[in-house]
């Protein structure tokens, strides 16, 4: 305690250079944290979003289905088993059913996938209640920003669409854009035009059929027949990987950031001993041992360390409060991006991430406050009282 | 008294049109007894307009009723050698310069045919249009002079590509004239325009055809035949996958 | 003077070595961080552009118009004249002439009949006689069975679709697509490698073949879908911008006019480029500030404990101001010996690190991950000065600080401290 009370003393008596000292350990804390926190933030994001967006709590796939063979959607689209249709009707499962069509918007040709999808639903984002629209006029569709800007079309825009049914007929209604959302997950606007299920399912003559049931959370996983059960997890694999592996070259930064406070903890401890060795030699004098000098140096240096946690602390919070609630925004429409990523970012920062952070560089500015502290270990006393060591 | 008979005679009259008018079903028979031949051996041109300027195919087709038919392309110099074998639900492509047989099934019979208003499917759906479509006359128009029935075919299983066309069909000569194909909820989709009838072995005969996809802007395809055999002895063996090496 | 001042930092190596190691590892940190940065913010940029985006892409206005669809009907003809024109207006340009193209693989069995079919979408490249589109695209990482196309006729197909197709290296396939004028176009290639590329859309059905092949193949003689153009170094908006100006369509809306676009204008890559632009500012910012506190403090370190020194100085007769310029001047000359074998000995670690590259594989352990990521830095002309900022500047700014006391010290208190 008395070397702890003194360590602090000098350290604080030395006034300005042990605060830049501190406040440059604090910005490395701080950095580190931040930049972990927006990665974790970007990670939480893209499964956030996919989950408000397309998976919520998983999907069953009907038999064969394959995201990317748009030509298995027909053979992969079947009556829904009675478990699961009465979650369907409980509203625990939204079903969504999803046929290849044409669009003629001003008489281009473009090919679209129509996906079906209730009304009501509430499970997922899509603002989905506009495509209820009344039984005359177009039928109302609602679409990603960057699929009206891919088919150069507005709100309220009309145009013709047509598809093939079940049994291979011809058939096209004039549809109308009554909606038109911005999401971060491109798998649900690039390309997709969203319309009623039910409309859907009259369509192509396929009442009551999907080719994925959107799991809510209170729903129950039942195993079925013909229908598979993908977990979050499963479905985010490649995303989550890719920002895996995108977050694993940042790691370099904490690296560097660190080795910059330690930099600064060691010049500063080098110096110190340096100056004060008169200091360390009448400590030696007056009966401390070179363990205990040595140790003195040690936590002096540490302490750098838990003030610069302080100064962190004070300055450090409200920024990262901010980065966490208010996020950084991109002026940009974000859903264009490949990768899914929202336009603001929001730092996820947990008390797990602080701690271990804190935690490292502790221990790692310790260990740099003990190196030069060494030497005092091979001091001559009595030289070191006329500063004639190093 | 009077004045009831004539109202009654006024409104029955308006009931009546379809009784003046021929059943669509013998009119569609006269259309089969008059194009159907039992085979056909034919020269045709097609017409392409594209973004790079219009295009024009040649082939030879030899068919046999509505199931089997053979093309070769004639011209233009790229497409010359290929050969296309379609028998029953089956549709085979030769190309000369790969020396390959491929079979186009699924997706692919959905395609155009060399960037036409055709899809390989239009090329395929062959059953005679009675097995297809119910047919009412409900009008009698006339088209470029020529006296026409105007026939509305509704389709009579669910697996029709087209759920109703209507047909604009020449009274005296029993060909259509007009075509135009409609999706169920009463969209036109596609429209053919045939013209230049003339007669050949004895059957009147549209010579020159316009497709034209109703929803795409753009000016259609034109196919015209430059020679026509009707009810010709065919070479024996055509209608084999061997015949397209 | 100089010569005076540098004899003595060399001569006393408490007064010069500790600082010069201090400033020399900042500045090396400085100068690492920043290729580091350069390196893998560009890196998403980078990669964007040389596999799909190009820092500038030309095609016709067509074409760019419905790019979704890769519409070959509206491909840029003449190429050979328009590249060479391109090279004598941009000599520092890179072109690379391409077709994207969608279809259908056939298998035949033994007789020449289909016996599997597989959808793909293809490109055309150049594969043969030159490495520069396999260097470009990273395609030798992601070859996962046989080899390159060497002779005609020769394509390299996703190992996904190989295994399901039931091919085998050496098999004969057929291409059935739609040529520039809208013609089913068939081609025969042999099957010569396989590629893995780790991302699912790709994997499912994607072909590469040497471009002279595909325009065989669809009837695109001298043609091509779109010409991607690559600066020296990294994408340059500025640059880009001017050159769209100079391609700006006439306004008649002729499709088959040329349009050029900056890879900022391609879909979706307007946020990256900006994101990895203010990302960088900020970490480089604030990377330069704190170093040069660092730094600073250690320039002021090292003038404080040489008050002892001044006292002496001064007492025997040199003036405040010759004493405080000798103090300032050995900063100087810290900074600089400092910041010129830090930013060299940055430069030889961010050189390491961009020819041989961190490998993510070995950062996280996950059998999944079959694309190698390796993050490079990449040295830039920056990269060279950006170490003198907090090297020279803050060792200077300290000793200036530190010095203050000399004037504000009597030579008497200051000779106490010399020990």
């Amino acid at each position: 305690m008395l070397l702890f009370k003194t360590a602090l003393q000098s350290l604080i008596g030395n006034g300005l250079k042990t605060w830049l000292t501190v406040f440059v350990l604090s910005l490395a804390i701080v950095m580190i944290i931040i930049m972990q926190g927006i990665l974790h933030g970007w990670s939480r994001q893209a499964i956030d979003d996919a989950q408000r967006w397309e998976l919520a709590d998983g999907q069953y796939w009907c038999g064969g289905y394959d995201p990317w063979d748009p030509f298995s959607l027909d053979s992969a689209t079947a009556s829904i088993p009675e478990p699961l249709a009465r979650q369907v009707e409980q509203g625990l499962l939204e079903p969504v059913l999803i046929t290849q069509a044409t669009v003629y918007p001003e008489g281009r040709m473009q090919g679209v996938m129509l996906r079906g999808i209730r009304p009501g639903q509430q499970l997922l984002e899509i603002p989905t209640a506009v495509l209820r629209g009344d039984s005359m006029g177009p039928v109302p569709v609602v679409v990603g920003a960057f699929m009206a800007r891919q088919l150069k079309v507005k709100l309220n825009d009309e145009m013709i669409l047509r598809w093939r049914d079940k049994n291979g007929a011809f058939e096209a209604v004039d549809i109308r854009i009554a909606g038109v959302f911005k999401t971060a997950v491109p798998s649900i606007d690039n390309g997709v035009l969203w319309i009623g299920l039910e409309n859907l399912q009259a369509m192509t003559m396929r009442q009551g059929e999907a080719n994925i049931l959107v799991k809510s959370e209170a729903a129950e996983v039942i195993e079925v027949e013909g229908w598979t059960f993908k977990t979050v997890d499963k479905l985010m694999e490649a995303t989550l990987l890719l920002v895996k592996t995108k977050s694993a070259g940042t790691s370099v930064f904490y690296v560097i950031f660190l080795l910059l406070a330690m930099l600064a903890i060691f010049d500063t401890q080098t110096l110190a001993i340096f100056r004060r060795q008169r200091e360390i030699g009448t400590m030696v004098a007056l009966g401390m041992t070179r363990g205990q000098v040595v140790k003195h140096f040690t936590i002096e240096g540490s302490l750098y360390a838990l003030l610069a946690i302080v100064v962190g602390a004070v300055w450090g919070t409200p920024l990262i409060w901010y980065l966490s609630a208010v996020g950084i925004s991109f002026p940009m429409e974000a859903a264009e991006f490949g990768v899914p990523m929202a336009d603001v970012m929001y730092a996820a920062v947990t008390p797990g991430l602080v701690l271990g952070t804190v935690l490292f560089v502790f221990v790692v500015t310790a260990i740099v406050s003990y190196l030069p502290a060494r030497k005092i270990a091979t001091m001559n006393p009595t030289e070191a009282i006329r500063g004639k060591i190093l | 008294m009077i004045q009831k008979f004539v109202i009654l005679m006024l409104a029955t009259t308006s009931l009546l049109p379809a009784q003046n008018f021929p059943a669509g079903k013998s009119i569609l028979e006269k259309v089969d007894q008059n194009m159907s031949a039992r085979t056909r051996i034919s020269v045709s041109r097609m017409e392409i307009t594209m973004a790079r300027g219009s295009r024009t195919i040649e082939a030879k087709s030899w068919s046999e009723g509505d199931k089997n038919a053979f093309t070769e392309y004639l011209a233009p110099a790229r497409e010359k050698g290929t050969k296309m074998l379609k028998t029953d639900r089956q549709l085979w492509i030769y190309s000369p310069a790969t020396d390959r047989v491929i079979q186009i099934s699924g997706h692919m019979l959905r395609q155009s045919v060399m960037g036409s208003d055709l899809s390989y499917e239009d090329m395929m759906n062959d059953t005679p249009l009675l097995e297809q479509y119910s047919a009412i006359v409900d009008a009698a128009e006339t088209i470029g002079g020529r006296s026409c029935w105007v026939v509305t075919l509704t389709a009579l299983a669910p697996d029709v590509s087209y759920h109703q066309q209507k047909m604009w069909i020449d009274q005296e000569r029993n060909v259509p004239l007009k075509i135009e194909m409609y999706a169920r909820g009463g969209k036109l989709l596609k429209k053919i325009e045939l013209s230049d009838v003339k007669r050949v072995q004895g059957r009147w005969f549209p010579m020159s055809m316009l497709y034209k996809d109703m929803l795409k802007k753009g000016e259609g395809t034109r196919m015209t035949f430059l020679d026509l055999q009707l009810d010709t002895a065919l070479p024996a063996g055509i209608f084999t996958k061997a015949s397209l090496k | 003077m100089i010569r005076f001042l540098f004899k003595g930092l060399l001569r006393d190596k408490s007064r010069s070595l500790l600082p010069v190691i201090v400033v020399a590892v900042g500045v090396m940190m400085t100068v690492f961080l920043h290729a580091y940065l350069e390196g893998i913010l560009n890196d998403s940029i980078e990669e964007s552009a040389r596999l799909s985006s190009g820092h500038v892409k030309i095609t016709t206005l067509g074409y760019h118009e419905n790019s979704s669809q890769r519409p070959n009907e509206y491909a840029v003809t003449a190429v050979d004249r328009l590249l060479e024109a391109l090279k004598h207006d941009f000599p520092d340009l890179q072109w690379s002439e391409r077709i994207l193209f969608g279809g259908l693989l056939d298998a035949p069995d033994g007789e020449g009949y289909t016996r599997s079919q597989g959808n793909v979408a293809g490109a055309g490249i150049r594969l043969i006689g030159s490495d520069e589109e396999i260097e470009r695209m990273d395609l030798r990482a992601r070859l996962f069975a046989g080899r390159f196309p060497e002779h005609r006729g020769e394509v390299l197909i996703s190992n996904e679709l190989f295994k399901k197709m039931k091919l085998r290296l050496g098999d004969e396939v057929t291409l059935i697509s739609s040529s520039m004028y809208g013609d089913m176009a068939m081609y025969n290639f042999t099957v010569c490698g396989t590629l893995h590329f780790g991302i699912a859309a790709l994997d499912k059905g994607m072909v590469y073949a040497d471009i002279e092949d595909v325009r065989n193949a669809l009837y695109m003689d001298d043609a091509a879908g779109e010409i991607l153009g690559f600066f020296p170094g990294n994408y340059d908006e500025k640059r880009a911008l001017q050159l769209q100006e100079a391609f700006a369509p006439d306004g008649s809306g002729d499709e088959f006019s040329l349009v050029l676009t900056p890879m900022s204008k391609a879909s979706g890559m307007d946020f990256l480029i900006l994101y990895s632009r203010y990302a960088g500012f900020i970490i480089i910012f604030i990377f330069v500030f704190a170093m040069s506190i660092v730094l600073w403090n250690a320039g002021l370190l090292g003038g404080l404990r040489r008050y002892g020194e001044f006292g002496l100085r001064l007492a025997i007769g040199e003036s405040k101001r010759e004493a405080y310029g000798s103090l300032v001047g050995e900063a100087v000359l810290i900074g600089l010996v400092g910041s010129v074998a830090g930013t060299a000995i940055g430069l030889v670690f961010a050189y390491l690190m961009q020819e041989f590259g961190l490998n993510a594989g070995d950062m996280i352990k996950d059998s999944t991950l079959m694309l190698p990521t390796v993050f490079r830095a990449q040295i830039t002309p920056m990269t060279y000065v950006i170490g003198f900022i907090p090297g020279v500047l803050s060792t200077v700014i300290g000793a200036m600080l530190a010095g203050i006391g000399i004037y504000k010290r009597q030579t008497a208190q200051l000779f106490k401290e010399l020990t």
